[in-house]
């Protein structure tokens, strides 16, 4: 029996009906991961806890809840209680959670059942998850891939259909961009719609926690769960509770979309800008409208980005130091020698790297001129954006430059994995939402994404025009028949 | 453009971040860190900066929650995550040494 294969209203009845339990689901997840065990996907499995979660549901109704009894994966950057939490860290290899992130409890609340934890770039600092500690997760299209980053894993136990849910972490596209290299949908919400508490923080004006499935109604649906005001975090936002899949299947005419040239230049290969047009095309016949527009700023968002980013970074892993959790320097002489040597050995070099020059940032005089000065010019980005949500509802362009690229291609470019996601960290800088969608695929039949843009809080219209595109193009996205052609 | 660090400059970078660079690493540092610091030096090519204005990275007002006790963790399970403890403390390594 496979159900992990059928829609989520069909599993839905199977266990409203007695047909079957969570714990075939859990079973059934737990036979597919071990299939594609070699993906790398996993960090560590849950198997233990999940299939005792599964039968303590048995007893319980479902209700209408439709993601009631189903397994879900979770970046190893989110805390879950009594389940190890690595962040793809040798520093953090032996930590075991004493409380749950927000969105833990939330999705367990909601009876989800959670069967492991992701693999990611080390403190989610990548574009690859080639700087996992644990090795990286292989892209299921091609496994001599990549599949982006930093939540590698989770995009790669989507598309591998292991499971049908997973939780990320965005703070410059680590969820759309793995997302758009493997084929699945992943959406970051606006800053301040999902809790961080409980989330390990890299750079924390920017993190934010999304859902990642393998189509834009699942998506919503996790978003439902995961959404709302929390008291431990004062940067979430008051807002009502609100069904993000209400507008998916409306219609999208008279729908004003703009399209940056930006987005649309020559950074992004030739490939990729023919199936933007298409797409374009496709919504043009559809009853909305496409305007090419100019913005300001979107070409310098990957400087702002490195700046605000390392420089947050490396004031909040100030805190690994060998002192409260994790690994720590045996017989240190003194505190000193402790912080040093806890923090040369338990780092990678990525995370070194950013954590060094973040620093440099930070100190005396560089705070005005680097940092200060970042987040003047990311007010100014985000006014951009502002005034061209005046006039529009959405803003498309390609979630990447490329398709995935081998496993294999040099790293030694430390300028590189920030570039790698350049067309998604302007999101992140504006705080606005962010989606990518898969509208086709490049040589070798690798995914491309769409990335599609909305204003503060708007997330449902995002869910509108990705579940209008999903439908019309009606790609197959299973990457275990795709297998066959690579 | 200089393409890179002096070894001084690395070691200071180093020191802010409490990371100790091994003297085979030193060399490598020079020259990753410069890129990156070259990478960022492009904000200077930006106009419009205003130092006088307040930046936030929301702009909702900070909500505070009720000033009510809430749950608090639990000192022992605390305690299993670090490495080293005394009683209800948690242990450090000398901070102040007499050479000092």
């Amino acid at each position: 029996m496979q159900f992990l294969d059928k829609s989520i209203q069909e599993i839905h009845d199977a266990l409203k009906k007695k047909e079957i339990s969570p714990k075939d689901l859990v079973e059934e997840a737990f036979e597919r991961i071990e299939k594609s065990k070699n993906l790398n996907g996993y960090i560590t499995l849950n198997k233990e806890e999940a299939l005792k979660q599964a039968e303590a549901l048995e007893q319980k109704d479902a209700g209408d809840n439709l993601l009631f009894g189903l397994p879900i994966a979770v970046k190893d950057n989110i805390l879950t209680k009594g389940l190890r939490t690595t962040c793809a860290s040798h520093i953090l290899d032996n930590f075991i959670p004493i409380y749950d992130a927000t969105i833990v409890e939330k999705i367990k609340a909601n009876d989800m059942i959670i069967i492991g934890k992701t693999n990611m770039d080390e403190f989610a600092m990548g574009s690859s998850s080639r700087t996992s500690y644990f090795g990286a997760p292989k892209n299921p299209w091609n496994h001599n891939k990549i599949s982006g980053g930093s939540s590698g894993g989770s995009a790669t136990t989507i598309a591998a259909r292991d499971v049908l849910f997973a939780l990320g972490t965005d703070t410059g596209g680590s969820i759309r961009q793995p997302a758009s290299y493997t084929g699945i949908v992943g959406m970051k919400p606006t800053y301040g719609r999902v809790s961080r508490y409980g989330i390990v923080a890299f750079a924390s004006s920017l993190d934010q926690a999304g859902p990642m499935t393998r189509n834009v109604y699942e998506n919503a649906l996790l978003l439902n769960v995961i959404a709302g005001m929390d008291d431990k975090d004062l940067t979430s936002a008051d807002k009502e509770q609100e069904d993000f899949t209400r507008k998916i299947g409306k219609d999208i005419k008279g729908m004003k979309i703009a399209l940056p040239n930006y987005f649309r230049s020559d950074i992004v290969s030739e490939e990729i800008r023919k199936e933007v047009e298409n797409t374009k095309k496709i919504l043009e016949s559809s009853g909305a409208t496409v305007d090419y527009v100019d913005m300001k700023y979107l070409d310098k968002a990957v400087t702002l980005y490195q700046i605000i980013a390392m420089g947050e970074a490396s004031s909040n892993l100030a805190r690994f130091d060998g002192i409260r959790y994790g690994y720590t320097k045996e017989n240190p002489k003194d505190i000193e020698d402790l912080y040093l040597e806890t923090r040369k050995n338990g780092f990678g070099k990525e995370v070194k790297r950013r954590i060094m020059v973040g620093s440099y940032l930070l100190s005396g005089d560089n705070a005005k001129i680097y940092y200060n000065k970042a987040l003047s010019i990311r007010d100014d980005m985000k006014k951009e954006f502002d005034r061209i949500f005046k006039e529009y509802d959405l803003i498309i362009g390609s979630t990447t430059t490329t398709t995935a690229y081998d496993l294999t291609d040099p790293m030694d470019d430390p300028s590189k994995s920030f570039m790698d996601d350049v067309l998604v960290i302007p999101v992140n800088m504006a705080g606005l939402p962010g989606l990518s969608l898969p509208i086709g695929f490049g040589k070798g039949h690798m995914p491309i994404g769409l990335h599609i843009i909305g204003n503060s809080f708007d997330e449902a219209t995002i869910y509108q025009l990705a579940g209008f595109l999903e439908k019309k193009l009606n790609l197959n996205l299973d990457s275990r028949k795709g297998e066959e052609n690579v | 453009m200089n393409n890179k660090l002096t070894k001084e400059e690395v070691l200071h970078v180093a020191h802010l971040a409490r990371i100790k660079v091994g003297e085979e690493e030193i060399e490598k540092y020079q020259v990753e860190l410069k890129q990156l610091l070259n990478d960022v030096d492009k904000i200077k090519e930006v106009d419009g900066y205003d130092e006088e204005r307040m930046i936030a990275p929301w702009e909702r007002d900070a909500v505070l929650r009720d000033d009510e006790p809430g749950e608090m963790l639990n000192p022992k399970e605390v305690l299993k995550n670090a490495p080293r403890h005394s009683g209800n403390y948690i242990a450090v390594p000398i901070v102040i040494s007499e050479e000092a």
